[in-house]
């Protein structure tokens, strides 16, 4: 399965915005959410092929929201990367048991995300 | 020493010291006065005892003295009023004697002033008669009547004492053997004799026709004056005796001469003393003589029965006993006796007089003398070396010829006395130790002065008593044994009770000494139990307290202590609540902050990564060589940022105990391998060679396998910034006993000896070690040895290097070089 459609979720601006632009320029339709409900709902909606995940959000978090999608059926088989400033172990394991695909640690270079990406497409 | 004990107090816990302090300072002291108090009271006890003790036997001791001088003293009292009593009996027997000696005076001047006429004479003999107690034991008791003893029948009569009469049994005994009337040439004219007129008539002039032959009476008659009396002394047939010892004492032999109790059926002394005065008619011219054979036997009578004890008369005398009467005559001659072969008396078959008992000495000597011993007797000084000393001679007691005659009786030194105090017809006694026994013996004058009797003060002779010492203060030693019994009573009472009392102090103080051993380990539990309840009380929450401090001091903060009590514990506890409640708050609250600047830190960090990641890798269209060359530098900018922050992160991880380590089998080479691929391309910058030197046999260690790694790039960048470029650095592993030892030694600039310790402090200024600045965050050595120490491992810093270790090395100038050393263990890995 090709990915053409990411969901970037991240309450920082000026990073969602440099990774729309540079996942648009790259040919990927791109959806953006700066919340947990909004992430849910453009995932429901949209039906992104990869969903690129903050943990820390407004209203809902990326934890929460990994659970909400992973439990629905229309929803569970899109992988989920998070990519969290929350570098802890307890952190990072608290991601995967809500059921994340990968869990990133901020920072990482565009390059590294898309290789990330571009992993999920070869399958 | 003493100091020794105090540090060992010292290190002690609250509880042991609380004990100790309390033992020392309660039981013993109590032990102590309690041992002092039983001692005092035991001993006081004791010596009360001994005093009572001896007082008592003070009191005894002043009784025995009183009751050995009272004793002494009416011993004495009695001696005396015995003596008295026994002087004044031999006073009266001796006049008594004296008065019956008298009356045949008078009777024979009443004769004599008849004219001679048988029938007259016979009527004298037959009606001048005498009682005698008959001594034959088959006869003695027959007539005896029941003497009873009457008793007073008035109770104001006090101390009342009857002694009934005498009821011997006796018979009239004519008082003259023999009744005669003489003429002028000593034929006999008339005679009674044997209770008839005898017509026996001889010539008394001539000593053969005489009882026993021994008369010597004529001779003196013709001096006779009207009215004076001629008294011959005692004249009879001597009785031999013998006396033998046994065992018992001495004894007297069956066939010898009666001696009363000591030989009843002997036969007696008969003797006689004839009395004379001359007859004249009625011109007054002389015509003849009457004379008058007094029967010695009533003379003998006075004495015979005298027994100078309490029973005072007795039938049979006992001349073994010492306690009779017996006569001399004024010659000192034995005239009466209790044993009759001591009488005087004469050979009848030749009138002449059997010598008295002397002494064996002078025995000998008349053995010597070649006299015969009548004229050696006659030849004899009076009373010459008188003592008890001598002893009776044997040859005259074989003889049985022991008559006693005082003048020569040398073996009693009594005779000298009894001679001696009579010389002046008185009376008197002394003491005298006789066969073994203390005698009385007193002695009195017969004052019957008639014919030649009045030659001297002695007149008759003298009546002497024996009496035993002993028997007459028999009641004063009946009171002595009683005292003496009492006395020794009393002593073995005061003893027993003395010994009671002992007994019953030491009982009672036996019974002290456990009460007060009782007390002392009850008041030691009661301590050592207050003692312990107080130090749970005080260590109880101290201990809580340090537990929870410790706790705190590995990272665990939510501490609290649940002590009620409100003193200095309670207060403490409280702080200690309060303070960990506060360290706790401060803990999360530094997590916390951590975690959030982490988080706050790597979103910008994001951002500039994000961009200048992008640009780099031509995401944003192609750039010219020199851009690329800064960004390439702002993008090592962000690496470094991001490095300090993960430090910071580790670091504030370690230091709040947050450090969690996963844990598994990780090949030692695999460690070493990825560390020294991470720094391969820094090495390589400085131009330094990297040794690797792991065995392969070595085992593989359980250890979070990133933290390792981490650790070994901690260490092999420092060796490679803190060396001179072109340096060499070894890695070295190997297994000693339980321990898998890394080693990282370099040929670096080495760490000076007062920073060893320092380097793994964190913020250490490394820099300040180097002529040049290396820079560094100052924190990679903190957190290589809080992951070592995680890991329950050991890390430590050589410096410089013994070249001998290294010999590859090349050492000196600026390479000092420098050796890390980890130890971790093999099979645990502590904390995990």
């Amino acid at each position: 399965m090709a990915i053409k459609k990411i969901l970037v979720v991240d309450d920082d601006k000026p990073i969602s915005s440099y990774l729309i632009r540079k996942f648009t320029k790259l040919g990927y339709t791109v959806y953006v959410a700066e919340d947990g409900e909004e992430a849910v709902q453009q995932a429901f909606s949209n039906l992104p092929d990869i969903i690129l995940l903050d943990v820390k959000l407004p209203r809902l978090s990326g934890i929460e929201v990994c659970k909400r999608l992973k439990a629905d059926d229309k929803t569970k088989d899109i992988p989920i990367l998070m990519l969290s400033a929350k570098a802890q172990s307890f952190e990072i394991n608290e991601g995967l048991e809500a059921g994340a695909d990968k869990y990133l640690c901020k920072p990482m270079s565009f390059p590294a995300i898309l290789d990330e990406i571009r992993a999920y497409d070869k399958q | 020493m003493l100091k020794k004990i105090y540090d060992k107090f010292l290190n002690l816990g609250i509880l042991p010291k609380l004990i100790i302090s309390y033992l020392i300072l309660s039981v013993i002291p109590l032990i102590i006065i309690g041992y002092i108090a039983t001692e005092n009271l035991t001993d006081t006890g004791f010596q009360a005892a001994r005093r009572a003790e001896e007082m008592g036997k003070e009191n005894l001791k002043a009784a025995e003295d009183i009751g050995k001088t009272s004793i002494a003293d009416s011993v004495q009292a009695l001696d005396r009023k015995a003596k008295e009593a026994i002087e004044l009996r031999t006073v009266e027997l001796a006049a008594r004697i004296a008065d019956f000696l008298y009356e045949r005076d008078r009777e024979i001047l009443i004769l004599a002033s008849f004219n001679p006429d048988p029938e007259r004479y016979l009527n004298v003999y037959r009606t001048t008669k005498k009682d005698v107690i008959v001594t034959d034991p088959r006869e003695a008791g027959k007539s005896r009547r029941s003497a009873v003893k009457l008793q007073t029948r008035n109770p104001e009569n006090k101390e009342w004492r009857n002694f009934p009469p005498l009821d011997f049994h006796k018979v009239s005994k004519p008082i003259y053997k023999e009744i005669t009337f003489i003429d002028l040439q000593g034929r006999e004219k008339i005679k009674i004799a044997d209770g008839r007129i005898s017509n026996n008539l001889t010539d008394v002039s001539r000593k053969e026709n005489t009882y026993c032959r021994a008369e010597d009476y004529f001779p003196y008659l013709a001096n006779l004056k009207k009215g004076e009396i001629y008294v011959s002394r005692v004249i009879g047939a001597y009785v031999r005796g013998w006396l033998y010892k046994t065992r018992e004492g001495i004894r007297v032999k069956r066939e010898s001469a009666y001696a009363g109790k000591e030989n009843p059926y002997g036969k007696k002394f008969e003797g006689i003393i004839r009395w004379v005065t001359p007859i004249y008619d009625e011109k007054g011219k002389k015509t003849g003589y009457v004379t008058m054979a007094l029967d010695h036997t009533h003379v003998m009578e006075y004495t015979d029965h005298v027994f100078p004890t309490e029973e005072r008369f007795t039938v049979l005398s006992d001349g073994g006993s010492g306690n009779y009467a017996f006569i001399w005559d004024v010659n000192d001659q034995c005239v009466a006796h209790a044993r009759d072969f001591f009488i005087c008396g004469f050979d009848p078959q030749t009138g002449k007089e059997v010598p008295g008992w002397l002494s064996q000495e002078t025995y000998d000597d008349y053995k010597k003398s070649g006299m015969t011993l009548e004229k050696f007797v006659q030849k004899l000084p009076s009373f010459r070396n008188f003592t008890l000393k001598k002893s009776g001679s044997i040859e005259q007691m074989k003889a049985g010829e022991i008559s006693l005659d005082c003048r020569v009786l040398d073996t009693a030194p009594q005779c000298q006395g009894w001679h001696e105090g009579t010389e002046n017809g008185g009376s008197g006694s002394f003491l005298l130790l006789w066969s073994g026994l203390w005698k009385l013996t007193t002695y009195a004058a017969i004052p019957y002065y008639t014919g030649p009797y009045g030659n001297s003060k002695r007149g008759f002779g003298y009546v002497t008593i024996g009496a035993n010492v002993d028997d007459f203060h028999k009641d004063a030693n009946i009171t002595k044994a009683k005292i003496e019994k009492s006395i020794l009573e009393q002593g073995k009472e005061i003893v027993h009770a003395n010994s009671k009392t002992r007994q019953l102090i030491s009982e009672r103080a036996l019974y002290n000494r456990h009460l007060i051993l009782i007390i002392s380990l009850l008041a030691g539990f009661c301590i050592i139990g207050m003692s312990v309840v107080i130090s749970f009380n005080l260590t109880g929450p101290l201990r809580r307290l340090t537990e929870s401090a410790v706790s705190m001091s590995k990272g665990d903060f939510d501490q609290s202590i649940d002590v009620k009590s409100k003193d200095e514990i309670g207060q403490l506890a409280k702080s200690f609540n309060e303070m960990a409640k506060a360290i706790s708050e401060i803990d999360r609250m530094k997590s916390e902050f951590v975690t959030i600047a982490s988080h706050e830190l790597r979103t910008p960090i994001q951002a500039m990564m994000l961009g200048v990641s992008g640009i780099l890798e031509g995401y944003s269209g192609e750039i010219d060589e020199e851009v690329r060359e800064d960004l390439a530098l702002a993008k090592v900018g962000i690496e470094r940022l991001l490095h300090l922050v993960e430090n910071l992160l580790d670091l504030s991880r370690i230091e709040a105990q947050k450090v969690e380590l996963n844990l598994s089998r990780t090949p030692v080479a695999e460690i070493i391998d990825r560390a020294m691929a991470e720094v391969s391309d820094l090495a390589l910058a400085h131009g330094h060679t990297i040794v690797k030197n792991v065995p392969a046999d070595i085992p593989d260690i359980p250890v979070d396998k990133d933290r390792m790694v981490q650790v070994m790039i901690n260490l092999l960048s420092n060796s490679i910034k803190y060396s001179p470029d072109g340096g060499k650095i070894i890695v070295k592993t190997a297994k000693e006993g339980n321990e898998t030892i890394f080693t990282v030694a370099d040929n670096g600039y080495g760490v000076p000896e007062w920073a060893k310790e320092e380097v793994f402090k964190k913020f250490f200024q490394a820099d300040s070690l180097m002529s040049h600045k290396v820079g560094g965050s100052g924190l990679g050595l903190t957190i290589t040895k809080g992951f070592v120490e995680k890991h329950g491992g050991t890390i430590r810093c050589e410096s410089p290097v013994p070249e001998e270790y290294y010999p590859d090395f090349p050492l000196g100038g600026e390479r000092k070089g420098a050796i890390f050393i980890i130890c971790l263990p093999l099979t645990d890995v502590g904390n995990v």
